[in-house]
Formats: structure tokens, C-alpha cells, sequence
């Protein structure tokens, strides 16, 4: 016979822990917000950016720039793996850890020189405890990357590769696609390959413009090369900042859903601990007016 | 086309972070990589890089003073829209903190031309962050 004190301690232990996921569902989902919408401002600047270049690219103007060109042999490659600092977020970090880690032996078979940076604790520990330890670690991105802090290893990956000690930069993060999709991405980030976003047929276009040239209205100052110098970088900057702000709210995104089910699942503990619970109470309520009926006919 | 009756001119500054402004406005003066230009409605279409600098905004009698980190302009159809790294209103801007850059970026070494570019570039910085502030007090 189950000890009901015993079942109710379990049952008191359980309801502590649902306060708690529940409370953790509540910051999750409002840090979630607030990350959603500096994502969205960043939409906002990307939009700008790709409409600049795509007036720019109307000139008829050559897109070339070291940082588009693909080298012809890869020495030297870094892999940037974007993990969170905090777990109980179901298996957002396990599932970077794998994509990431495959990614990592594919890229110590290909290339010569590797080094794998990683930001966030959790990410850190699990790749030290597959034994890959990670050259450069990172841990102050919390939910709110701020974009001075990206831009201090952007400029740093885009001065090693124009000096030549980097010829590739992958970047392991988590898309946010909607609030109902994130997947684990693998993006090559330098050389940017095509400034136009994918899936809008950016480079089609550019040359149909560029097989019927069309005067630009627009007046460069001082030149579409130079405005092109700058763009790039900056392009190359926002997009991996864009990667670090998709993380921040898939991280979210992930542990409010992951925190939702432990809810859930501690409610169904505590309804069924309390049904038993009250079996006990009630057998051993039985069993006693038993014993005393028991006790009085043997009196009589 | 933009008629003269339309002829106002819509202004957006955008960073990576954040929309900073949104907003109409009759005139706007953009620090230019080489000097101030001022944009009125109808403006002709063009594309231009910034420097770190004032940008004013004019809208009926009262002027607006924004402090702007580079970046590039865009202004077709009556519409300006700035991209830059960092933009912030001239009152917010920390003059104590630009003049410890400033100080701090004049003494210090630079060694090559990379960091020499760095340094110039956060001297530029601090200088227009203290222009921007001494514009704000008056």
C-alpha cells in the first residue's frame, strides 16, 4: 500500500517545480518579444541595404569586391557555432551541437587549417566534452546581442580574410523562419557569394538590366564603386548579426515551447499523484473503520 | 511623380538595432562624406555615403538635431532614408564620454595602417559627437 504523507510530499515537490517552468515559460515568452522585435528592426535596415544594392547593381556597375570573390583554394576556414548559455530550452543546443559537430569533422577533412569558434556556455562544454576544443569562445550574447559587440568579431573575420588568414567563415545557428519553425542552418558567410538575397532572383535581374542598360536616376556621390567599397562590409556585418539575433529568438522561442510541455507534463504528475494520493487516504480510511468494526464485534 | 502639392519629404533613419526615426519633415541636412547637403522636397534621386556628423531635420518651425555614425543615404521620390551604425538624438548624445574617446584615441599609438584607419576614424567619431552635443546645448 502506497504511504499517502509520502505521495503528497511528491506531490508538494512537483507543484514547486511547475512555479518554477511556469515562471520560466512567462520570461521566455516575454524576452521573446522583445527579441522578436529587434529582429524585426533589423528587417527593416537589411531591406534598406538590398534595396541600395539592387539600384546599384541597375548601373550596370561590375559586382565585384574581394569579399564576393570565392577563392580558389581554401587554407584556412573558420567555423562559428552560435549555441545558447543557458539550457532547459528542449533540444535547441543538441541539435546545434550535432549539426555543428558533423559540420566540424566535414571541414577538418577538407581543409588544412581549421579553427572553431563557439558562442555560448552550453555549446562550449558540449564541444570540450567531444573533445573539440574550441579556439575563441564567446559568452556575453545573451538575448539581446547588441551590434557594437557584432561588429567587433565581424571587422575581425573581414580583416583576416582581406589580409588572406581566413579563406572561409561558416556560421552553425538556428533560423527563425516563424514562430512555429526554426531549423539548424548552416551558412557560408565569407566570401558572401551573391549580395542578393536568395529566392528573389537577384542575379537574374541584374542581368536582364544589364542586357538592356537603363540609365540610373540615381546621382552616386562620390561613386558607385566607392558606395559598392563600403556596402559590402556593411552587408556582410548586418548578416551576421542577423545570425546572431535568429539565435537569440529561437533560443526563446525554443524554451518557452520546451517549458510550456514541462508544465503541462507536471500538471498530468500532479492530477495523477493526487488520484493516488487519494486512493491511499481513502484505503487506509477504509482499513481502519475496518479494524474498529472489527474490534467492537469481537467486544461484543 | 511627386507633385508639388505632395511636396514634403519622408524621412527614415534606420540602424542594425533599431528604426530610430519615421517621420516627415520639410528639409533635412545630411553630413556628406565630403561636406553638409540639404535635401528639399523634389530633390533629385541619389545615393550617397555619410560620414559620423549632425543631420537636422526641419519640419514646419521647429528643428530636430540627430548625431549620425556613417553609413549611406538614399533619397528618391521625396523619400530619404538614412542607413547608419548608430544614430541617436543630439540631446542624448554624452559629450563627457566622446571627450575621453577623443583624449584617449589621441594618445594612444597606432602602428599601421589598419589601426591608424581605426584611430582617425574614432577621433572623427568623438569630434562629431562633441560638435553634435555643443549644437544641442545652444
Amino acid at each position: 500500500m502506497a504511504n499517502p504523507k509520502a505521495l503528497d510530499k511528491r506531490r508538494k515537490s512537483i507543484r514547486n517545480i511547475r512555479k518554477i517552468t511556469r515562471t520560466m515559460e512567462l520570461i521566455a515568452t516575454a524576452r521573446f518579444k522583445k527579441a522578436m522585435d529587434r529582429a524585426t528592426a533589423a528587417t527593416a535596415y537589411t531591406d534598406r541595404v538590398t534595396q541600395l544594392v539592387a539600384d546599384l547593381a541597375k548601373t550596370g556597375l561590375e559586382v565585384s569586391h574581394p569579399l564576393l570573390a570565392a577563392r580558389p583554394q581554401t587554407d584556412r576556414a573558420i567555423l562559428l557555432v552560435l549555441t545558447a548559455n543557458r539550457g532547459l530550452c528542449g533540444g535547441y543546443n543538441g541539435n546545434l551541437l550535432r549539426a555543428g559537430l558533423r559540420r566540424w569533422q566535414e571541414l577538418t577533412e577538407e581543409v588544412a587549417h581549421c579553427q572553431l569558434e563557439v558562442s555560448g556556455k552550453r555549446g562550449i562544454s558540449g564541444f570540450k566534452f567531444r573533445g573539440s576544443e574550441a579556439t575563441r569562445t564567446y559568452t556575453h550574447f545573451e538575448d539581446k546581442p547588441a551590434y557594437g559587440e557584432v561588429d567587433e568579431i565581424a571587422s575581425r573575420y573581414l580583416d583576416e580574410f582581406l589580409s588572406g588568414g581566413l579563406d572561409r567563415l561558416d556560421v552553425v545557428y538556428t533560423r527563425f523562419d516563424s514562430i512555429a519553425r526554426q531549423e539548424v542552418v548552416m551558412e557560408t558567410l565569407l566570401p558572401l557569394g551573391s549580395l542578393m538575397p536568395s529566392g528573389k532572383g537577384g542575379t537574374e535581374s541584374e542581368v536582364t538590366e544589364e542586357a538592356t542598360p537603363e540609365p540610373s536616376p540615381y546621382e552616386f556621390l562620390p561613386s558607385p564603386e566607392s558606395i559598392l567599397e563600403e556596402v559590402v562590409p556593411t552587408s556582410f556585418k548586418v548578416k551576421l548579426f542577423k545570425c546572431f539575433l535568429d539565435s537569440a529568438v529561437s533560443e526563446q522561442v525554443a524554451r518557452m515551447v520546451a517549458m510550456k510541455s514541462a508544465t503541462e507534463s507536471a500538471d498530468d504528475l500532479i492530477k495523477r499523484l493526487s488520484m493516488q494520493y487519494n486512493r491511499a487516504r481513502q484505503s487506509r480510511i477504509t482499513s481502519e473503520l475496518m479494524d474498529l468494526i472489527g474490534g467492537v464485534e469481537a467486544l461484543n | 511623380m511627386p507633385t508639388a502639392a505632395s511636396s514634403d519629404l519622408h524621412v527614415t533613419i534606420v540602424t542594425p538595432e533599431d528604426t530610430v526615426l519615421d517621420t516627415r519633415a520639410d528639409f533635412v541636412a545630411l553630413p556628406l562624406f565630403d561636406g553638409e547637403m540639404g535635401v528639399a522636397p523634389l530633390h533629385s534621386p541619389l545615393i550617397g555615403r555619410l560620414r559620423s556628423g549632425e543631420l537636422r531635420i526641419r519640419q514646419g518651425q521647429q528643428t530636430a538635431l540627430y548625431y549620425v555614425e556613417g553609413g549611406f543615404v538614399q533619397v528618391a521620390n521625396n523619400e530619404v532614408a538614412v542607413m547608419t551604425g548608430r544614430a541617436q538624438p543630439a540631446a542624448s548624445v554624452d559629450p563627457e564620454a566622446a571627450r575621453q574617446q577623443l583624449d584617449t584615441s589621441l594618445k594612444s599609438k597606432a602602428a599601421g595602417d589598419e589601426q591608424i584607419a581605426i584611430r582617425s576614424r574614432q577621433i572623427d567619431q568623438a569630434r562629431a559627437q562633441l560638435h553634435v552635443a555643443r549644437r544641442a546645448e545652444k
